[in-house]
């Protein structure tokens, strides 16, 4: 048994609306003068589980995804091992 | 002799703002509404509370940035009397007025009720009207009041029970001058016996008869 | 499309593919009222109508005051759909020139739905508005399809009462709020079907940003304050085209929308979907021509988007153009004008004996604590006691309350309708409040399939209401509650508003405790209820009037905030009673039992 850890970017589907992101960028647009074209405000967890190889580590990371950590209606997400 | 005057800071998304106003005439200010983009104009400046920007990024984050920052803390410096209440705690924390770190509540949810205070340092212009040790209660309504310390701080007022796992049960914190005062308990909600109590009409009126005696720094 | 025959025999001609989707929207059950329009013009009513019900409060003040059902959105995406029910409320609360002042839910789910708490919570907290009551009604019939309820309502003065229509030609229409992007397209549709149907699948979920609509509040009412607001409409269902086509339908007169002047969030919208988009946090001002720079200049001081969309006409059409491009010209009330489905007589049966089905007992402080139900300092009853009893300040005092009572709705659905009304003037009274008038929300499973019950649930409703002289300012219908042809018991979820005098509540106190009343129900003893309560009330009693006492967790914690300890015998009662519990010893010609003490 080994750890892994691996790091969930999790960001609302691009046909979800992010009016936070939408808001922080209007704010670095118009009162910091910073030109950023797109902003997505998202999660990021790291989580680190205990498995017997990197390919079962990962299906457990999927499991806890799908399970409980995503919202599959609004959100997406992306599994980086870390 | 002229009156007091109050300023209520209005951000975008202030919503206890009218609350603060209510209060501060209630105990005879001469009080108004400024803006971000006001001069400053008082003897106490009160930071309300409510959801400025949304909370959205961090709470206080964008407030704390404002044009009005920089006069704030001119203000502050003269001496002038600050208070922020709930939000406006975390702003003057945003703005490195006052020590520490507001998180989100330990069980992670907003919480509303009236809750069990204690007065630990009545020497401050907005508790000199209490006992030290006095027990008095005051409504939260919040979901980011974790505080969190950083460093030593001046304790003003302290929960009886934990009520969002902040440190050492601290309610409310001072500025080494004592003349910026945090705290996310609402003394404004508490003002008439009729909605529940009464316990924060002496914050006002504290601040209220410490500017009368001692003048403001207005002019 | 449903009623595209109707349609095109109107128009003389084929419908183009605009048309189509124009008219799906708008003869939507949700934004049409086609199977329920011949009963809501059937029950006594009060105001005038347009976006909320409006009822005077003092010689200086009106209320504002609406119900409305966000129940499809909210089954597939809870948070959302809750949230952007809050807003969708608030602002035709708004409308009507008046400030938001508070919010109460009735939730309906099988379980108690964190997102659906979630979102109203952080919704209603954002904007500043107390959730300051509502009822959680925990129970299997609606594990498929939750319903959540929401009453707004708002305090205006009478010089701002704005009509929720234009007036005259040559007055422009300004939208402004949120930039607008495809959210929600057929959103009014979606809330029209069953959720297995194909639709559902194609989600189109709304998300909210109440830093927006608080930011929309505070420019609506100073542009209000500042006499800059000859009409007004919030954009919900429908979007541009139910608000701009309703608000110059309503006079029989007619508009010229330019869509290209929309402000818009995402590139390369067509026009048929910048018209019909359901983005939220947006209003519809209608101003004169020279006020407009005003209106544009008060909107981007508070961070939000503004355009002068469209003038008013004379002509009575409707002409919806982007650049020089025709897209629809119809006439305006051709779109209000939604064929209305055949409504039914309804014979009530005799009153019977019903039997219990009981809710879950749930602690809803759990739930109320998570909402802010003091900010604005005008809250004098919190939850927990009954129904909420709110001030304006140095003036009048209101009682607001939420019920319904699905138990026996699924039963018979007239009495479900008709007892509904009476235990909300009867909770209404308890706080020494006058009643003044109820906003209804209709939900019901598929009255295609099941008309009867939906004219049994509506008699119900205009019998009680008449009856008890208490009449309808407004109120929502929501059917098709249904999951694979099953469907929700009749759910006639009753808002009412009272006037409070004397803000001098009796509060309960340590002392005997009684039950006083009757535990079965007849009709010819109602009325000497009431009169028994208003004089207890003014004797100084505390009174409790509950349809189940067994569910009284919520009450003996409200209770242990006072310090206070309940011990009672819980009363036995029939479904449907005429009992109430009444704290000290009571003077009165009912039966009366004492029950325990409080300590």
């Amino acid at each position: 048994m080994q750890k892994y850890t691996f790091v969930i970017d999790i960001q609302y589907k691009s046909n979800v609306r992010d009016p936070r992101g939408e808001t922080i960028k209007r704010v670095l647009n118009e009162e910091y003068s910073i030109p950023v074209s797109s902003l997505r405000l998202g999660k990021s967890i790291h989580l680190e589980v205990e498995a017997e190889s990197e390919e079962q580590a990962r299906q457990l990371v999927e499991k806890a995804c799908s399970e409980l950590l995503v919202n599959p209606v609004t959100e997406t997400y992306e599994v980086r091992k870390l | 002799m002229t009156l007091p005057k109050a300023q209520v800071v209005v951000y975008p998304g202030s919503n206890c703002d009218r609350d603060a106003l209510w209060a501060c005439k209630y105990v005879g200010f001469d009080a108004e509404f400024i803006d971000i983009y006001s001069d400053i104009d008082a003897d106490l400046l009160v930071l309300p509370g409510g959801f400025s920007y949304g909370d959205y990024l961090r709470v206080g984050a964008v407030a704390a940035r404002e044009p009005i920052a920089q006069k704030i803390k001119e203000f502050v410096s003269r001496g002038g009397l600050v208070i922020g209440i709930c939000n406006g705690f975390q702003i003057l924390v945003e703005m490195g007025l006052l020590d520490g770190a507001l998180l989100q509540n330990s069980n992670g949810k907003f919480i509303c009720k009236i809750v069990d205070s204690e007065i630990v340092d009545n020497s401050t212009p907005f508790t000199s009207y209490y006992l030290k040790g006095e027990r008095i209660r005051l409504p939260i309504a919040h979901g980011f009041g974790r505080y969190v310390k950083t460093n030593d701080v001046n304790v003003a007022l302290r929960y009886v029970e934990d009520v969002n796992g902040s440190d050492q049960l601290i309610a409310g914190i001072t500025n080494t001058n004592k003349n910026v005062f945090g705290l996310m308990p609402h003394p404004e909600r508490a003002m008439e016996k009729i909605l529940g109590s009464d316990d924060g009409l002496r914050v006002f009126l504290s601040a209220f008869n410490y500017i009368k005696n001692n003048g403001g720094v207005r002019g | 499309m449903k009623y595209l025959d109707i349609l095109e025999t109107r128009l003389g001609r084929k419908a183009t593919r605009e048309e189509i989707e124009a008219f799906t929207v708008m003869w939507s059950e949700h934004c049409g009222y086609s199977h329920t329009k011949g009963y809501i013009r059937q029950l006594p009513k009060v105001g005038t109508g347009g976006n909320a019900g409006v009822v005077p409060l003092d010689d200086y003040h009106f209320l504002a005051f609406k119900v409305e059902s966000h129940n499809h959105p909210s089954a597939i995406e809870p948070f959302n759909g809750a949230a952007t029910g809050v807003g969708g409320i608030i602002r035709d609360v708004l409308a009507m020139g008046a400030r938001p002042t508070a919010i109460l839910d009735s939730l309906h789910m099988d379980k108690v739905i964190d997102g659906i708490i979630e979102g109203i919570s952080d919704y209603g907290n954002s904007i500043g508005v107390p959730t300051v009551g509502g009822e959680l009604r925990i129970s299997d019939f609606y594990k498929h399809n939750p319903l959540v309820n929401v009453m707004a309502v708002g305090v205006g003065k009478n010089e701002h009462l704005i009509p929720s229509k234009a007036t005259k030609p040559g007055q422009v229409i300004v939208i402004f709020g949120g930039a607008t992007g495809r959210d929600g397209i057929h959103g009014a549709s979606f809330a029209s079907e069953d959720l297995t149907g194909e639709k559902a699948t194609k989600l189109s979920i709304q998300v909210g940003d109440p830093f927006a609509e608080k930011l929309l509040i505070e420019a609506f009412l100073e542009m209000v304050e500042k006499g800059l607001v000859e009409g007004a409409q919030d954009l919900g269902a429908g979007g541009v085209l139910s608000a701009t086509s309703e608000l110059v339908a309503r006079s029989g007169l007619g508009a010229i929308v330019h869509l290209e002047k929309v402000p818009l969030r995402e590139p390369d919208m067509l026009p048929i979907e910048i018209l019909i988009s359901e983005s939220q946090e947006r209003m519809a001002v209608v101003t004169s021509p020279e006020k407009a720079e005003e209106v544009l200049k008060i909107a981007k001081k508070h961070l939000l988007f503004g355009a002068v969309v469209a003038e008013v006409t004379n002509t009575g059409r409707y002409v919806v153009k982007y650049h020089d491009q025709i897209i629809i010209d119809v006439p305006a009330k051709l779109l209000e004008d939604s064929p209305e489905e055949p409504i039914h007589d309804y014979t009530p049966s005799p009153l019977k004996k019903f039997r219990w089905i009981r809710f879950k007992d749930v602690d809803a402080h759990n739930v109320f604590e998570r909402y802010d139900y003091m900010v604005g300092t005008d809250t004098i009853l919190p939850p927990g006691f009954g129904p909420a009893v709110m001030r304006v300040k140095n003036s009048i005092g209101y009682s607001l309350t939420i019920h319904s009572r699905a138990d026996i709705g699924t039963q018979d659905p007239y009495w479900g309708a008709y007892i509904t009304v009476l235990e909300a003037i009867r909770k209404t009274l308890s706080v020494g409040a006058n009643p003044v008038a109820i906003t209804d929300g209709i939900n019901y499973a598929d009255p295609d399939i099941e008309p009867l019950g939906l004219a049994g649930q509506m008699k119900g409703l205009k019998d009680a209401c008449e009856q008890f002289s208490v009449p309808v300012a407004s109120g929502n219908a929501s059917l098709y509650n249904t999951y694979k042809r099953k469907g929700i018991p009749p759910t006639l979820v009753v808002g009412m508003v009272g006037k409070v005098e004397n803000l001098n509540i009796p509060k309960p106190s340590k002392g005997p405790v009684y039950a006083v009343g009757y535990p079965d129900f007849s009709i010819a003893q109602e009325r000497k209820l009431q009169e028994e309560i208003v004089r207890l009330v003014k004797n100084g009693h505390f009174v409790l009037s509950m349809h189940d006492y067994s569910r009284i967790t919520t009450f003996k914690t409200a209770l242990a905030k006072l310090g206070l300890n309940l011990r009672i015998q819980i009363p036995r009662t029939e479904p449907v009673h005429q009992l109430i519990i009444v704290f000290g010893e009571p003077k009165t010609n009912l039966p009366v039992r004492k029950i325990g003490f409080c300590y």
